[in-house]
């Protein structure tokens, strides 16, 4: 009998220990969720310029919903993966939802040869330091931020996007 | 006595700060502050260890904020908005927390428990095998007339 209550004992803190193991920080729920999104002010890398102005101000762009995907040229595969997947969600959805990456503790060279490399069309502003990305509690490249047009975020997704996660998310911010 | 020299030697290795001398362009209480948050890129270090980008923005940030005049919880309230509680590296002692806070005396009560009862039952058990003297020499007896 007693040796049961030891194995039991022994089964419940290894299980424990099991799951804690297995938990990552990325998918906890952010605290932003429901929130007003932190606003913020970037230049933008050069390529936007002519269309978007020299600066970028979120709060500005209110009214519309807003994909706002953090992203370096560092970040291998993850950001390699979702950054065509990002530009097709851009080009099916330009006319409703603005997309805006935030390129973060990045080199600039690097950032616009990765912008060459998939031909991002959607607007990026440079982060070197990445103070944007600490004002949305990120805890690491890539996420992507889902913001209404209220300007409230609604949803937090960590790591690579796919295309119908990014559909179904965008879905949900539509108004 | 010797079984005790490891014993010290942990003791010291132990009392080591893990982040050593903070390098001298930030106040040491920039470090001292970023000791209590987690790096939120890494496993199992804090914003003062960490080298990685988000952990030295961390500081720098600290620094400005202790230059703005804001208070240590302050600043921990700042991160803590943004991360969440998951940030701290102490949880507050609160709620459901204070079982985490609590849980090593549990332990130990639990351990000391066990031990206890295990010196208990190894003393019964010696008391049972011990001879009475009437035992004894009959024993005795015995093996003189053999």
């Amino acid at each position: 009998m007693r040796k049961w209550v030891y194995f039991a004992i022994v089964l419940v803190l290894g299980g424990l220990f099991w799951w804690g193991m297995q938990r990552d920080p990325g998918k906890l729920k952010s605290v932003l969720v429901g929130k007003p999104a932190p606003d913020f002010e970037l230049s933008l890398l050069p390529p936007y310029r002519a269309e978007w102005g020299e600066r970028f101000r979120l709060s500005e762009h209110r009214g519309k919903p807003v994909v706002l995907n953090f992203w370096a040229s560092w970040c291998y595969p993850a950001c390699y993966e979702e950054a065509p997947i990002l530009e097709a969600g851009w080009r099916k959805f330009r006319d409703r939802v603005l997309f805006f990456g935030v390129n973060t503790q990045d080199r600039e060279a690097d950032a616009l040869e990765f912008i060459a490399q998939f031909n991002l069309t959607f607007p990026h502003g440079y982060d070197p330091r990445g103070k944007v990305g600490i004002d949305y509690g990120m805890y690491g490249v890539p996420e992507t931020f889902f913001i209404d047009a209220e300007g409230r975020v609604r949803y937090r997704h960590a790591g690579a996007i796919t295309a119908a996660e990014l559909e179904k998310r965008i879905r949900e911010v539509l108004p | 006595m010797r079984f005790l020299w490891p014993l010290i030697f942990f003791a010291f290795a132990f009392a080591q700060t893990p982040t050593g001398e903070p390098p001298p362009d930030l106040p040491p209480e920039v470090f001292r502050i970023a000791s209590e948050l987690r790096c939120p890129v890494c496993q199992g270090e804090s914003a003062a260890e960490s080298n990685a980008g988000v952990s030295q923005e961390m500081r720098r940030q600290i620094a400005e904020m202790l230059r703005e005049g804001k208070s240590a919880e302050e600043i921990k309230r700042y991160f803590v908005e943004r991360y969440g509680e998951w940030i701290l590296y102490a949880p507050p002692k609160r709620g459901i927390n204070w079982l985490l806070w609590l849980a090593p005396l549990i332990g130990l009560l639990v351990f000391g428990f066990g031990f206890w009862r295990y010196l208990a039952e190894a003393g019964r058990r010696e008391a049972e095998l011990e001879l009475s003297d009437e035992e004894l020499k009959a024993l005795e007896r015995r093996l003189e007339g053999e």
